[in-house]
């Protein structure tokens, strides 16, 4: 006679169990709408796809791709999504880590500063760009303030109404809104760094720019590589400002960045087959920051 | 207390009439019915429509009627995904650019005559002023009713000419050129700062008010055919660089990123002196300042031509269509159908508290609308107008003519460079429609 016996369930085994158990609902909700509108925007991408069409849609094979890879449309809004990452990146950067630096320095009122800095990054976009909208105005106060800075009344800057102005604004919306976010980033990175080597310095004798320059900023490296990829990642999803200011008669060419033609396309052309390869190219490049992310910083932790 | 009395019993009187006049649909009778009507945010409109709601409830028990409203500029983005999953309403509205995207579609049913009480599509027409249902009309049948149509004359301040030392009733523009003329007489600036306009475009309605500039002079966007766009390059250049010369890189008269013209007029503020609206506007302007409305410093006047147009062209007309959805089941549809006419059987309500105009001939030869100040000259220019552009491709039309405008005024592009750009963009929209 055979005795068939089941092994014992291990501790691992039970734990594994309730690990699946936890990660499950985040695992069907990254599914859900992530990962099916990942594999969705590659299916569409393939085939002859209008919003509002009831026919079923055709397989084109790598048509999109050619159609978008040849739109100079396209080039443009690569153009104006690289020119608005590269000139947000170097202001939030050195801003933010700036006031990052002097807020962490303060004993009082540390709360305050953080709180005030970081209160535009709560403001709807939708709001922020309608209130810069208004300043921009030529008669509004940006021409006023700027005029008034340098002696030049009378001067229309042409916030709005300039090729180059208009990304310029676009920016300073941006950084406007956004300083304070990436700032609480540095200010928790320079709390991590232990108390032991800052005192350590301090009884060897180094003053507070040797402190920041020689044991800050190296131990800051992670933090700083994290947020570098972050501004990237997060200003080539700009959207709102871009799309408002060009409703309100910017002209829209310079700012057509690619989250405002991904929209066009698909909204006002309806044609989601090219809207989906758009946003596949964008997609495939915040993959690349993602995992440069991943390897800065890991997972944020170390922050 | 007898007139207290006498009162309540007028007003009772009143109300079930109100609902007794609120048609039956005799095929909904003990059935369950479900309607969504998705439209745009206004906020006179919504009250009002939302008491025809209620009143055809009330006449039919057994229907229930869910009323949602949208940012204006988010309606078209929310119904195309509705409509994408097919989940869209079984009564929306969309702009008349905007209709034929649905219509190509198959997303819209056709007219249920006998729902909205006439015989057929040709009673339908008739009863409404020609070419009212044109964005609408697919081989012979109605797909849909007009909520709005307006066309755009130029109002005027009286005060402000004076003020220039002009008077508004003989000086007042008939051409072109005497806006450029007057514009020059009337603005003031700080610098570069225009402080004070004479004249700024509509810069939300190139269709409306551009291309008639164009075919005046015997230009056209799209040929008859719907193959060929931008023909008349002599008209377009004419325009292209009245355009550069109008704007901030020229004389500096105006441009698009200076508040609204319309808006200030309103205010008389003394900032604009002319801009082009509808006669809703003059409902806007009692709102936001009766004072001005209720003076006599202000008039309206015919969209201005050009001194050697080829034929005299006013402004196009444009506006929004109720619809029905082609999914909603036949007895929804129907519904549908007899709602949207009791709806807009009140003409006259609708012009009164939300100020727009419904195109019936009803309405038209009502004592209310001829009492309105300046109805007849927009009555005028509307019976000789055409409804803008809404063939295929009709909003990435609007967005390369909006580029090409925005190029000669803002960016400094030669009217030559733009306009080749303009039919490059404007052909490769209508090829890619076929």
């Amino acid at each position: 006679m055979k005795l068939s016996i089941s092994p014992p369930r291990s501790l691992e085994t039970k734990r594994n169990r309730w690990g699946w158990a936890f990660v499950a609902p985040g695992v069907l909700f990254f599914s859900t709408f992530s990962l099916y509108p990942i594999l969705s925007a590659i299916w569409t991408s393939f085939h002859n796809k209008k919003l509002l069409s009831l026919k079923p849609p055709k397989f084109i094979g790598f048509q999109n791709y050619a159609k978008v890879l040849e739109s100079t449309d396209f080039w443009n809004s690569v153009r104006a999504s690289a020119t608005f990452c590269l000139g947000v990146f170097v202001p939030i950067f050195c801003l933010s880590l700036l006031f990052g630096v002097l807020i962490a320095s303060r004993s009082k009122g540390r709360r305050f500063y953080q709180m005030a800095l970081y209160s535009p990054a709560v403001l709807s976009s939708v709001v922020t760009a309608s209130v810069w909208a208004i300043m921009f105005d030529p008669r509004g106060l940006a021409n006023q303030f700027l005029n008034g800075l340098m002696g030049t009344p009378g001067i229309d800057h042409r916030w709005l109404a300039d090729a180059t102005m208009v990304q310029v604004s676009t920016m300073v919306v941006y950084v406007w809104k956004m300083v304070g976010y990436y700032c609480i980033l540095f200010v928790t990175g320079i709390g991590k760094i232990p108390v032991s080597v800052i005192e350590a310095s301090i009884i060897d004798g180094a003053n507070a720019w040797q402190r920041l320059t020689r044991i800050t900023m190296p131990l800051l490296r992670p933090t700083m590589a994290l947020v570098s990829v972050m501004i990237f990642t997060n200003s080539l999803k700009t959207f709102s400002t871009q799309y408002l200011f060009s409703q309100r008669g910017a002209p829209s060419r310079p700012i057509n960045v690619l989250t405002l033609n991904i929209y066009n396309t698909a909204i006002v052309e309806q044609n989601l087959g090219l809207a989906s390869v758009m946003s596949l190219l964008l997609f495939a490049v915040l993959l690349l920051f993602a995992w440069a992310q991943v390897k800065a910083g890991g997972s944020g932790e170390d922050m | 207390m007898k007139k207290a009395i006498v009162s309540l019993v007028l007003l009772a009187l009143t109300a079930s009439l109100a609902v007794a006049q609120a048609p039956v649909v005799a095929a909904a009778k003990g059935k369950n019915v479900e309607i969504k009507l998705w439209t745009h945010d206004d906020a006179n409109r919504g009250p009002l429509e939302k008491q025809f709601i209620a009143e055809f409830m009330a006449a039919n028990p057994t229907v229930k009627i869910t009323y949602s409203s949208y940012p204006s500029g988010k309606i078209l983005e929310t119904l195309t995904t509705a409509f994408a999953a097919n989940q869209g309403p079984d009564i929306f509205n969309v702009a008349s650019g905007s209709a034929i995207p649905f219509l190509d579609n198959g997303r819209v049913a056709p007219g249920n005559y006998k729902a909205v009480g006439v015989k057929n599509a040709a009673e339908l027409e008739a009863s409404y002023q020609p070419g009212s249902f044109e964005a609408v009309k697919r081989e012979g049948d109605i797909y849909g009713m007009p909520l709005e149509l307006t066309n755009m004359c130029l109002y005027v301040n009286k005060k402000m000419f004076a003020e220039a030392g002009l008077d508004a009733e003989k000086d007042y523009p008939r051409t072109w050129e005497d806006v450029m003329a007057l514009s020059e007489k009337i603005v003031k600036r700080n610098g570069q700062i225009i402080t004070r306009r004479g004249f700024d475009f509509r810069y939300d309605a190139y269709p409306n008010t551009f291309v008639p500039m164009v075919e005046q002079l015997g230009g056209q966007l799209v040929s008859k055919d719907g193959k060929t766009a931008i023909l008349g390059d002599e008209a377009w250049l004419k325009v292209l660089q009245y355009v550069k010369d109008f704007g901030p890189a020229g004389k500096n008269l105006g441009s698009p990123t200076y508040t609204a013209a319309r808006t200030e007029f309103d205010k008389n503020t003394g900032l604009v002196a002319m801009s082009f609206s509808g006669l809703y506007q003059e409902a806007r302007m009692k709102a936001s300042n009766p004072a001005f409305y209720n003076s006599k410093d202000w008039m309206v006047v015919p969209f201005p031509q050009w001194k050697n147009s080829k034929k005299s062209v006013p402004a196009n007309y444009s506006g929004h269509y109720y619809m029905v959805n082609a999914q909603s089941a036949k007895l929804e549809q129907e519904v549908a159908w007899t709602l949207l006419n009791y709806m807009l059987d009140h003409g006259e309500q609708y012009l009164e508290k939300v100020a727009i105009v419904q195109p019936t001939q009803k309405l038209d030869q009502s004592a209310f609308y001829k009492s309105m100040p300046y109805s007849a000259v927009f009555s005028k220019d509307f019976a000789a107008a055409k409804i803008v552009y809404v063939g295929k491709g009709s909003s990435r039309l609007n967005t390369c003519l909006k580029e090409a405008f925005e190029s000669v005024m803002l960016a400094g592009a030669e009217p030559k460079a733009a306009l080749d750009k303009l039919r490059k963009d404007a052909q490769a929209v209508l090829d890619s429609e076929d």
